[in-house]
């Protein structure tokens, strides 16, 4: 197909415009940037939001209206080891260590979330 | 007298232009696309024949006349998405204007219509996360979106090459060009 009224003007902007895609794409989508967990939040009921940071080993007890939750924080990873939930829903989420990767206890009215260096999307709404 | 004429001809045809780019974006409005938020943005292929044939001014008025015109009959006037549309249209006239003065001796319609769905797309992203959206994981969007703008773009500049080559549209064009150097 011939296309009319071609000029070299044409072929460097659509080169350039597609070298900016191309890094864009490089830039914004490279899996491995910020991936990796930074701190975990936990969030309570009635209680601010606290951060700790993913080193240790450690171990926290977190109380809460049903009993004591047992957070189990390794370098990297965190994950809930011991909860009053009957389903064990807690431990379930097993280890934590990708960002946005989170843990509900709903008898303890807690949640623990990874974060990485930057904020993770869970989703995108029109 | 005379001038007066010249001038309501124009006004009209900036007139019948608005008609036309109105109606492209309101048929395109109407047709589902693939992705929210992705359409191929044919109207622009008005903003570039007016540019090319009438000039820059001409091409400004029809553009502000279909973001309007076409807000009003979708129900989007003052809405975010009117303001999207605006912001867009905007972004792609100010990188036509840096363009223009290289057409039609070294940029064809193919490279000014990428630059312009590039610049519309940008701006838009812009305005959506500056002001709508301050969403930090906005900017993961943006790569997609320039790369469907190339494509639309590259794609809405080889349909206009192709009315501005066909022997009626030059025609008009003849007929259409103010007077004075062109």
């Amino acid at each position: 197909m011939r296309i009319p009224g071609l000029r070299w003007g044409d072929a460097v902007i659509a080169a350039t415009g597609a070298g900016l895609v191309v890094t864009a794409f490089i830039l914004a989508w490279n899996p491995d940037a910020g991936s990796e967990g930074r701190s975990l939040v936990i969030t309570q009921a009635g209680e601010p939001a606290r951060r700790e940071p993913l080193e240790g080993p450690r171990e926290l007890r977190l109380q809460g209206p049903a009993g004591t939750t047992r957070v189990d924080i390794e370098t990297g990873r965190a994950r809930c080891a011991e909860s009053p939930g009957t389903q064990n829903i807690c431990e379930g989420a097993g280890w934590l260590s990708t960002r946005g990767d989170m843990a509900i206890s709903l008898p303890n009215r807690l949640t623990l979330r990874v974060e990485g260096a930057e904020p993770a999307w869970d989703s995108i709404h029109y | 007298m005379n001038a007066d004429r010249s001038a309501s001809r124009r006004d009209q045809q900036i007139a019948a232009l608005a008609a036309i780019a109105i109606g492209i974006q309101i048929l395109e409005a109407a047709i589902p696309g693939p992705i929210p938020g992705v359409k191929p943005g044919l109207a622009n292929i008005v903003t570039l024949v007016t540019l090319l044939t009438l000039g820059w001014r001409a091409a400004v008025a029809v553009t502000l006349l279909r973001v309007v015109g076409s807000s009003l009959l979708l129900g989007t006037l003052l809405s975010p998405a009117f303001w999207l549309s605006l912001t867009g249209a905007l972004a792609a006239l100010a990188a036509l204007a840096l363009l223009a003065p290289f057409a039609p001796r070294h940029v064809g319609a193919t490279g000014l219509a990428i630059a312009a769905a590039m610049a519309h797309v940008t701006g838009q992203f812009l305005l959506a996360w500056l002001v709508i959206i301050p969403h930090p994981g906005l900017p993961l969007l943006l790569p997609p979106l320039w790369l469907t703008a190339l494509i639309a773009g590259a794609t809405t500049g080889i349909l206009t090459a192709h009315v501005l080559s066909d022997p009626r549209i030059q025609r008009h064009i003849r007929h259409a060009r103010p007077p004075g150097p062109a």
